[in-house]
Formats: C-alpha cells, structure tokens, sequence
C-alpha cells in the first residue's frame, strides 16, 4: 500500500491539474464568445451577398464566367484543411486530419494532391505525409480577419485561375452550438452552377450598373472569398467549443480521482494510527507483564 | 432621407439616416438621392461620401465591393 507521502504527493498534482484545466475552459469559454461575435458580424453581409447574386443568378452562363462553373477532369487536387494551432481540443484536429487523409487515399486515389493547411495541427500532419504541402497560410488564424482570409481565397481563385488545379475542396468543422460541431468537406471550385442558381430570394426590378455580368464578376469571386472566410470562422468557434468541452471534461475527470485519491489516502492514515495504537498497546502490555 | 449600412465581413462601418451619398461606381462616381430606383452596381475601392441627415458629412475608404438600393434603403458591401 502506498504510503501518506505518496497519496499526497499525487492529491497535490492532480489539484493542479485540475485548476489548469478548469482555467482552460474559462478562457476557451471566452474566446468562444468572441469567435461566435465574428460569425454574427459576418452573417448580414453574406445574406445580403445572396440576395443579390438571387437577383443575378439567371445570367450566370455566360462564357466569361466558364472558368468558375466548368467541370474539368481532375488531375491537380487542391485540398484546403482547416485545423487548429494547438492542441488539447479533444478529437477536433484529428477527426478534420482523418477526413482529409480519407479524401487523399479514397476519393481522389491516384491524383496529384496539394494540401493548403490552415492551422499548424493540419500542417505538421501532413508535413509528413506523401502530399505536397503550401504552408504558406498555416498561421492565419492567429488574429483572423477578413483581409487574411481574402487573401488566401485570392491566392487560391488565382491559382484555380491559371489552371494549377482541376478542383478545390474545404475540409473544417461547422459550427453548430458550443458542444457539437459538424465534419464537413464542399467543394469549393469548380462551383455547382445549379446550386448557385437555386440560390433563391426576393426578385426586385434593378438597374445593374454597369451590367449584369460585371457585376457578376465582381461579386462571385467575392462570395468564394467570403466562404474561405466563413469556414475559418467556423472553424475557430468550433476549435473553442471543443476546447470548452474537452477541458470540462478532464475537470469532471481529475474530480472523481480527487475523491478517490483523498478515500485512500484517509485509509492509509487510518492504517498507519491503527498500527501506532496496536503498538502502543502491545508495548503497555509487556510492560505490565514485566 | 434614406438609411444606409456599410458592411464589411468584419463588421459594420456606418449604419444611419442619410440624404445623399456619393459611391465610387465602377464605371465613374456617382450619387444616390431619396427616391432612387432600385438598382445594384459594383464599386471599385475609393471613398464613399455620406451626408448624414443630422447635416454632419462623413467619408468611409471601401476596397471595392458592391451596393444595393432598394425603396430608400443603400446597402454597400465592401
């Protein structure tokens, strides 16, 4: 049986395991909120974005725009993964690095493949996997804002553009509350033209300045740029929610062996009282004896 | 008098009652009044130039982006 020192050693340990942990899922919990605020700021824009490509979604076929719709046989794959910069979030990082890797044996078997990781925990994985790596972008989270992710949604629409890759997909976790996030993989380039016509809203009776297809031009690009932008967001809420759960948990779990760690350690200090009275007494005995 | 909004992913860079405001079109500059027809243009990055109902005049630097205007209600997305 282990002795008091021991069973007090590891009580202190796990106590101060426990207030790390707790202190982690406070801060989480706050970042959280934050990163739930940059979802909420950024909603109005990409409705209205919807509104009006509603209102424009008839003239999408024509030829200058071919280049975002065209389905093309796929050589290049372009695969945009959405991670975390640390750790300590639970299966967060793997489940987004799992799919992706399914992607990569699975569905796009045999292909050249390219992965753009956003976050470190996407970039050290696949750093050591037979794929070639842009880790140009793999800090962007830290202080993310639109001006970044627009810059890598230009990096990527040019790179589609001048023909390095055949298809684009995101692979992140969707924000849907706090404790569940969903896995998802979209095709990000070529765009499914007939989801984008199916993109319904109110039909007003504008005046397009200059015409409908510049500003169709100018307005698809931006709607790619803002998706990059929300699967980010998406994605940092996600990584906080998941934190927020994970350290919960481990609070919960340093708990219950708190309690059991303090039942043992009262047992070894009634162990070792019991004995010191069986001495003491056994010693009184002989005494009286003598 | 009309309401406009300038939104950026980010978040929103006026919001209020105005009675004109200059937007830099892609094909040239131009105002919207009260009363306007609905219309949707692109805007190329420049300086938007609001005057507010209240008579004080302010100017927003947008990086391009589109407007919408619709029964008296601007909406640029910049």
């Amino acid at each position: 049986m282990a002795n008091l020192k021991e069973v007090r050693i590891r009580i202190g340990s796990v106590t101060s395991t426990q207030q790390i942990t707790k202190a982690m899922k406070l801060v989480s919990a706050t970042k959280l909120r934050r990163a739930q605020n940059g979802i909420t700021q950024m909603r109005p824009y990409a409705q209205k974005l919807n509104g009006i490509l509603a209102n424009l979604s008839d003239s999408i076929d024509v030829d200058s725009l071919k280049l975002y719709f065209e389905p093309k046989e796929v050589k290049n794959v372009l695969l945009v993964v959405i991670t975390s910069d640390r750790g300590l979030c639970g299966s967060f990082n793997a489940n987004v690095v799992k799919r992706a890797n399914l992607l990569v044996k699975e569905k796009y078997a045999g292909k050249q493949i390219t992965v753009l990781p956003i976050g470190k925990k996407g970039a050290d994985f696949f750093a050591k996997q037979p794929v070639q790596l842009l880790p140009q972008y793999k800090e962007a989270l830290q202080g993310l804002d639109s001006t970044k992710a627009f810059a890598i949604g230009q990096y990527i629409l040019d790179e589609f553009a001048k023909g390095q890759f055949d298809v684009v997909e995101l692979v992140y976790n969707q924000f849907k509350n706090a404790a569940t996030q969903v896995l998802t993989n979209e095709q990000f380039l070529p765009i499914d033209a007939n989801a984008m016509k199916a993109v319904t809203g109110k039909k007003n009776d504008y005046l397009f300045e200059p015409s409908k297809v510049e500003i169709l031009e100018a307005l698809i690009p931006r709607i790619l740029k803002t998706q990059v932008f929300r699967s980010m967001l998406d994605s940092l809420a996600s990584e906080h929610g998941a934190r927020m759960v994970a350290m919960d948990k481990a609070t919960d779990n340093a708990g219950e062996l708190l309690k059991s760690l303090k039942v043992e350690y009262n047992r070894v200090r009634q162990a070792a009282i019991t004995t010191e009275i069986s001495e003491i007494v056994g010693g009184a005995a002989a005494l009286s004896q003598a | 008098m009309m309401h406009l909004e300038i939104l950026t992913p980010d978040k929103s860079l006026f919001s209020g009652e105005v009675s004109a405001v200059t937007l830099p079109g892609a094909a040239g500059e131009f105002q919207v009044l009260s009363n306007h027809a609905a219309l949707v243009a692109s805007l190329q990055s420049g300086i938007v130039r609001i005057k507010q109902s209240n008579g004080h005049d302010q100017s927003v630097s947008i990086e391009g982006g589109v407007v919408e205007v619709l029964n008296n209600s601007i909406v640029v997305l910049a």
